[in-house]
């Protein structure tokens, strides 16, 4: 079973009944997945059994030798070395190609392999630098594309006039145009005549702001040279052959963006150090991800210093030097033999139980429990009106000719709706039954509260039920003489595509026009304009939430759906309900990447552009894990130069108890800033004037 | 006998009440798989307060104006509005009548019918209860034109809300909430069709028992 698992199509399979095994259903997965090359979910589907239940047959299938895996001798041994190299000289990740590869060359194939992995190695939004020699040029050329955007590729070091086709211009711009990434140059010589002529240069602010670009280097790749006298260093221009005249390089044994290093690692100190143009050791030891490709028993001792030097984080080498270096520091190679990994505990076939603990009396009392404590917690915020717990007024000074702000909908989302009346913000809320909408009457009586003659809008998500509940109380409200006019929240863009904006569901952005539109109120702006400023509030939101966990019901105390232990949900609303898709698990800044991208795609902030912020807790998810995804979502935004004008982190629009998380990023003009910086008083949402 | 009498009809509503509070767990479930899962709780929220309220004894009109007000008013949500304009509309077909034959309760049913159709935007196909309900009122008429006596009817209208409630599994939800997922809400039948087929076969037992 050294072959690959081909994929076989469905058209090829269908037309015959297929082999049962004589019912055997470790047999009957394990053919599926090893010799027809199904997906597990596949043979879940195929066999009528669950994703977790055909994990565990497999699992059991390999325990009980109905599989036997086998890998051929020479891949074994390159992964056999890999891991005592990870374990070694505790890398993060260690690649070594097979020796034996066929007539290609070695640099080739380690150039190859590098661009392979590349895609594990960057992520949008990286500014990537890379230094110059054979095997960087081999990478850079290898490379075919990435799914990181958002890139800068930046040289390493300046320039050469060497005659050799692997300059660091050379390598640095084609690995940006392979992946997309924008280009940076340092328009300098690598080794400059004097370190006064460094001074006078790093002065210069094109070269000085080149420079700066090395300080923001969050994956480097970079190669390595041998000081044989063969070796490229000698033949770049990066060194200086009177100085090694003078026994400064006999320590040396390798050489990396033009420095010089020892067996053991450390930067060998020269009068060239002060004629260097590019990366400093220090600098580069710093530098998140540090991927090194080399290979050849040449580089076997500078591999190993820049291992023992703490430079590398990712070694990207062949089976003949790994073994190399394992040897050089010490290991028989006979006790490199591979570590086997403990066998996977087999999974429980279903799921666990699916009750979910909460603090709660009856069910049917959560919400007017709710909302009777909230009102005891905040009683200079919000107040009843006349003794409904469902309808419930700011406490704030009514003005006469103020616009009046409705906002609801169902309970659930608390912080939500409640926290965000009081002035600056809405006039009124009306409060449903978990997750679905009031009935027209209270949002009537609140409408009432909130009209002082200048008219109502009326601004809550766009929902089925929300919409026929506020409408028939709008059409009550005009009986009465108050107009009442609807903004539809449908910042939600995962909702449904760009060419059907209105059909989208209103989520965390909703708290943002609420804002907009309460300080225009606040202006006392008249109607038309209010509802224009929250209409442009609305269409300046971009919002997608991921979930981790599903949400539980107070009446049900159940999940409202099942999600598998490697599966997560993207797209998810603020109902509990499952998302746009189901996607394997990520890690956090995978999850934002995703998130940022897809509204990128959308929104296109531009350089130098003003966004407010939303990083809000679907409701499981704690404070902690909001800061998490914040540290990466500042990173995008700072490699795309926009402006944070305003963050919001924490629990602003939930979906009950869900674990999950979403983004809401909001483009602002000088007028919508404005009128988020004004004071507000509600009790999720506090602001000092300026 | 082919009617029956308004008045002591109420106890109807009573029977369809308890038809939805006995499957309160089922309807969430349904619910829970393409939406919030509250649709069990929120309609026996809703018909059960209904049926503490209703005289069983008064008139079929007056249970179902109570049943009607309760939605309405104190449920929300969409199934609040929907059911609600559909519970209003049927009392007012009824309105002062005596007896209760086919051509009645056929006018009923397809006054409720409208106005579900007027609140709502949905169109047959759209994954709703009017996947169950419109098949249902065309089922009663054509079996009474045909000839058919009041209780095949009933029949009818039962068998075609099963098959149209049934129907709703192979569909992509187009307005509600349960649309934003799109093709993922496929494979899975429309809480509101589910409901709203319970209701009318749970009309036609009480009736044709009545009739019988």
């Amino acid at each position: 079973m050294g072959q690959p698992r081909k994929r076989v199509s469905k058209e090829s399979r269908s037309g015959r009944a297929p082999l049962r095994f004589g019912d055997d259903p470790l047999l009957w997965a394990s053919w599926l997945y090893y010799q027809e090359g199904l997906t597990q979910g596949e043979i879940a589907d195929e066999l009528g059994i669950s994703r977790p239940t055909v994990n565990s047959y497999l699992a059991d299938a390999r325990a009980k030798g109905i599989v036997n895996i086998s890998i051929s001798e020479a891949r074994l041994r390159a992964v056999t070395i890999a891991q005592a190299l990870e374990a070694q000289f505790g890398l993060e990740s260690c690649l070594v190609v097979p020796g034996e590869g066929g007539p290609r060359p070695l640099i080739d194939r380690l150039g190859a392999a590098a661009a392979q992995s590349l895609g594990s190695h960057l992520h949008s939004g990286d500014t990537v630098a890379i230094t110059w020699g054979r095997t960087m040029l081999a990478l850079a050329e290898a490379v075919s594309g990435t799914e990181a955007r958002d890139l800068v590729v930046v040289q390493a070091t300046g320039g050469t006039t060497a005659t050799i086709p692997y300059t660091p211009e050379a390598c640095a711009t084609r690995l940006a145009e392979n992946t997309g990434a924008r280009f940076v140059p340092i328009s300098a010589p690598a080794i400059v005549s004097s370190s006064e002529a460094r001074e006078i240069l790093l002065r210069e602010p094109v070269i000085a702001e080149q420079l700066a670009q090395l300080d923001r280097v969050t994956c480097v790749l970079f190669g390595i040279s041998s000081m044989r006298p063969d070796a490229t260093i000698h033949t770049s221009g990066f060194f200086d052959s009177a100085l090694k005249n003078k026994g400064y390089f006999d320590n040396a044994v390798g050489a990396m963006m033009g420095r010089f290093i020892d067996a053991q690692g450390a930067a060998i100190p020269s009068p060239l150090d002060d004629r260097v143009m590019g990366m400093e050791l220090d600098r580069l030891r710093q530098v998140p991800r540090r991927i090194l490709v080399a290979g050849g028993l040449d580089k076997v001792p500078p591999i190993l210093a820049a291992l023992r030097g703490g430079f590398v984080s990712t070694l990207i080498t062949d089976a003949t030097t790994g073994e190399g270096i394992l040897r050089a520091e010490g290991f028989e190679p006979e006790k490199i033999a591979p570590k086997r990994r403990a066998p996977t505990p087999s999974e429980p076939a279903l799921t666990r139980s699916d009750h979910v603990k909460k603090f709660i009396n009856r069910p049917k009392d959560a919400v007017d429990e709710a909302l009777t404590g909230a009102l005891a917690a905040f009683p200079e915020h919000i107040e009843p009106i006349g003794g409904s717990l469902r309808a419930i007024r700011a406490r704030a000074d009514k003005r006469d000719g103020k616009v009046g702000v409705v906002i609801g909908g169902g309970a659930g989302h608390e912080p939500g709706f409640i926290g965000f009346v009081g002035r600056g913000l809405a006039d009124a809320v009306v409060v449903g039954n978990v997750f679905a909408s009031p009935p027209p009457d209270r949002i009537l009586s609140c409408t009432r509260d909130a009209d002082q003659g200048a008219g109502v809008l009326y601004i809550y998500g766009n929902y089925t039920g929300d919409v026929m509940n506020f409408d028939m109380a709008a059409d009550m409200a005009a009986a009465e003489g108050i107009e009442a006019r609807t903004i539809l929240t449908t910042d939600d863009i995962a909702s449904a595509g760009a060419d059907e904006r209105a059909a989208r569901r209103g989520t965390a952005g909703n708290i943002f026009v609420f804002k907009v539109a309460g300080a225009a109120a606040a202006r006392m702006l008249p109607l038309d304009e209010c509802e224009r400023l929250a209409r442009k509030a609305n269409a300046a939101c971009y919002t997608i939430g991921a979930a981790l966990e599903p949400s539980s019901m107070p009446d049900t105390g159940r999940r409202s759906f099942s999600l598998g232990p490697d599966d997560m949900e993207f797209g998810v609303g603020v109902h509990g309900e499952p998302g746009v898709s189901r996607i394997p698990l990520q890690s956090a800044d995978r999850i934002v990447d995703r998130i940022v991208d897809r509204i990128f795609d959308e929104m296109r902030p531009g350089e130098g552009g003003k966004l407010a912020v939303l990083v809000n807790s679907l409701g499981g998810t704690p404070m902690m894990e909001l800061f998490i995804l914040n540290r990466r979502l500042m990173q995008r935004l700072s490699a795309r130069s926009v402006d944070v004008h305003t963050t919001l982190l924490g629990h602003y629009f939930t979906s009950l108890d869900m674990v999950g998380a979403s983004i809401t990023l909001m483009a602002l003009d000088e007028e919508l800033a404005g009128l988020l910086d004004d004071p507000c008083n509600g009790f999720a949402w506090m602001k000092q004037g300026r | 006998m082919q009617e029956i009498n308004n008045k002591g009809a109420g106890g109807i509503i009573s029977g369809v009440a308890a038809v939805i509070v006995d499957n309160k767990a089922y309807l969430s479930e349904i619910d829970g798989k393409i939406g919030d899962g509250d649709h069990g709780v929120n309609m026996a929220k809703g018909f059960g307060r209904a049926a503490d309220r209703l005289d069983p004894e008064g008139t079929l009109t007056e249970a179902l104006q109570v049943l009607s007000d309760v939605l309405m008013s104190e449920i929300g949500g969409s199934m609040g509005p929907l059911y609600g304009m559909m519970f209003s509309d049927m009392a007012d077909s009824l309105g002062e009548a005596e007896t209760i034959d086919a051509a009645k309760f056929g006018a009923m049913i397809r006054a409720g019918l409208e106005g579900v159709q007027d609140i709502g935007s949905a169109k047959v196909g759209d994954k709703t209860l009017l996947d169950a309900f419109t098949p249902a009122v065309d089922a009663f008429d054509a079996s009474i034109a045909a000839g058919n006596t009041f209780p095949e009817a009933l029949v009818a209208m039962k068998a075609a809300a099963e098959t149209g409630r049934d129907s709703t599994i192979d569909m992509v939800a187009k307005v509600g909430r349960s649309s934003r997922l799109g093709e993922r809400s496929r494979g899975v039948l429309d809480a509101g069709a589910t409901s709203c087929a319970m209701i009318l076969g749970a009309f036609a037992e009480d009736i044709t028992a009545r009739l019988s």
